[in-house]
């Protein structure tokens, strides 16, 4: 387990309903058809505020990441690195996240990545992604 | 004859320091009063002369309205707390700029002060949550919302931020480590003239190569400093400084920036900043073209963040900040007098306030052993948020 616990509030409620069922939720604005982030209370495009949420579709890439050490505490080694990420969904919006079993030196910009859900003990599912070639290493 | 309008003109007057660093046991608001006290002092203003207040507070806070009566201030005509981040420094020149021009106030203090940093408590720890408390031993909810969302997933801290917008950098141009060194470096050689920076050990290539990885691609010595401190700067009417003790620092133009992308689509992020906009726009008001400014004075939250401020800002072409500042053309001995002080990531980190006042200590000719010369123009830079928030400001010794 990787991810932090996270509770529903009435911004991210629609949004965990998605995540409890395995999807994740975009905004798809219902006059322009422009598919916006999960955040969004009114269409970037057009200003509407009629959405119909719909489960992205599945295609996601790789825009940045970073590598995070984990800072050595206390008498305890150091776990592996963190790598937080920024993707891109195939619908447009980016999102901000992290991967998980990725080989930080074989990363590159652009490539496909596979979502995963991930649930700390009395959180919500969380989206993140890893590489979709298959596991690293 | 000199018209109202020249007569009105806005000009820094007073700059104001306090002790900055790892100074403990005081609160902001005693550092944001004490460096409002110092820039009153430096005009040859009574504190009581001061009829506007505007106020930025850091990461801990406590700077707000509230200053007003910590310096006995009554009667104020112009009375704010701004927030822009980074950019809240130009920010607050500005508009204390326009305050006075319009007439609305004479003599407008702004100011900036915090005090996150504390003793056992690291610099990272204080701006990236860095040790979190264990928040099921404390028996706390877990967080809530979209931040909590971003939080689960540890994307947390401007550390990570930033150097998420750094990577996009290096995959589209090709930056190296290398390249944020030499910035690096280069500060560090200027902050080794400058009695007021933390840091002034020169450091070299290996030895920021050698600092550990905060966030890769970002290594220590690509991280700003912590401080505790205040810093103020008083703004008034050309008229009025041409009585007071110090030679008036001109605000020739201004501008902001705010891209608003931030963590939704957008192509630029890492690779253009507000400062493509704000840049132009403050100098065009100046009157002024980029070649006539001699000093640059930019928000260095990252070596990064310098990088592709001077590419947005068109000391170079877009992309070629790398090899730009690898060149030699930064440093003491570069043709770009650049963040001369040292900057946040060498001398102190007070937000805007650090490129701002560096800008007029320079201006002014109080630079000592890291004096420009000449030194008649000046351009700074504000920065804040994850690159969402810019400010450009331009200062010059006389009048336009």
């Amino acid at each position: 387990m990787t991810v932090g616990p996270v509770a529903r509030n009435t911004a991210t409620g629609t949004f965990f309903d998605g995540t409890a069922r395995g999807v994740f939720l975009l905004r798809r604005c219902r006059p322009s058809g422009h598919y916006n982030r999960p955040q969004a209370v009114s269409c970037t495009e057009c200003g509407s505020t009629g959405f119909d949420d719909v489960p992205a579709g599945g295609g996601v890439r790789l825009v940045s990441w970073v590598v995070v050490p984990e800072r050595p505490r206390d008498d305890r080694p150091p776990g592996p690195a963190a790598v937080p990420a920024i993707v891109e969904f195939d619908e447009g919006p980016w999102w901000w996240s992290k991967l998980v079993d990725a080989d930080p030196a074989a990363l590159t910009e652009g490539q496909p990545l596979r979502m995963l859900f991930e649930r700390a003990e009395g959180g919500e599912a969380v989206p993140v992604f890893t590489p979709a070639a298959g596991r690293a290493g | 004859m000199v018209g109202t309008s020249d007569r009105r003109r806005p000009v820094i007057c007073g700059l104001g320091l306090t002790e900055m660093g790892p100074i403990y046991g005081r609160h902001p608001a005693g550092f944001a009063a004490e460096a409002v006290r110092l820039a009153a002092a430096d005009a040859g203003l009574a504190v009581s002369e001061i009829d506007g207040l505007l106020t930025s507070s850091g990461t801990s806070g406590g700077v707000g309205l509230g200053l007003q009566r910590d310096l006995g201030l009554t009667d104020l005509r112009l009375l704010s707390e701004m927030q822009a981040f980074g950019a809240t420094a130009g920010a607050m020149v500005q508009f204390a700029s326009m305050a006075v021009q319009a007439g609305m106030a004479e003599v407008v203090a702004c100011v900036f002060a915090d005090a996150p940093l504390r003793p056992g408590r690291s610099a990272g720890d204080v701006y990236s949550g860095g040790r979190r408390p264990d928040r099921a031993a404390a028996k706390l909810p877990p967080p809530a919302g979209w931040g909590g969302l971003l939080a689960a997933t540890g994307v947390t801290g401007a550390n990570t931020m930033y150097a998420l917008a750094a990577r996009r950098h290096m995959l589209r141009y090709g930056t190296t480590t290398e390249d944020f060194a030499a910035i690096a470096v280069a500060q560090r050689a200027w902050a080794a003239r400058n009695p007021l920076a933390q840091m002034r050990q020169p450091i070299t290539v290996e030895d920021h190569h050698a600092s550990r990885w905060i966030a890769d691609p970002f290594r220590k010595l690509d991280c700003c400093l912590v401080s505790n401190g205040g810093v103020a700067v008083i703004v008034t009417t050309a008229e009025r400084a041409a009585s007071l003790a110090r030679p008036p620092v001109h605000v020739l133009g201004w501008a902001q920036s705010h891209p608003g992308r931030l963590m939704d689509r957008d192509p630029d992020f890492g690779l253009v900043t507000g400062a493509a906009r704000s840049g132009p726009d403050a100098l065009a008001m100046a009157g002024l073209k980029l070649a006539d400014v001699q000093v640059a004075e930019l928000y260095d939250c990252y070596t990064f963040t310098v990088l592709v401020t001077l590419e947005d800002y068109g000391f170079c072409a877009k992309g070629e900040g790398g090899p730009f500042v690898s060149s030699g053309a930064i440093g003491p001995d570069g043709g770009v007098k650049l963040n001369t002080g040292g900057g946040q990531l060498s001398a102190y980190y007070m937000w805007g306030m650090t490129p701002l006042s560096e800008a007029v200590i320079q201006i002014r000719g109080d630079g000592g052993d890291r004096q420009v010369h000449p030194h008649d123009i000046a351009l700074v830079s504000g920065n804040g948020g994850i690159l969402d928030h810019h400010s450009t400001v331009v200062l010059g010794s006389a009048a336009p």
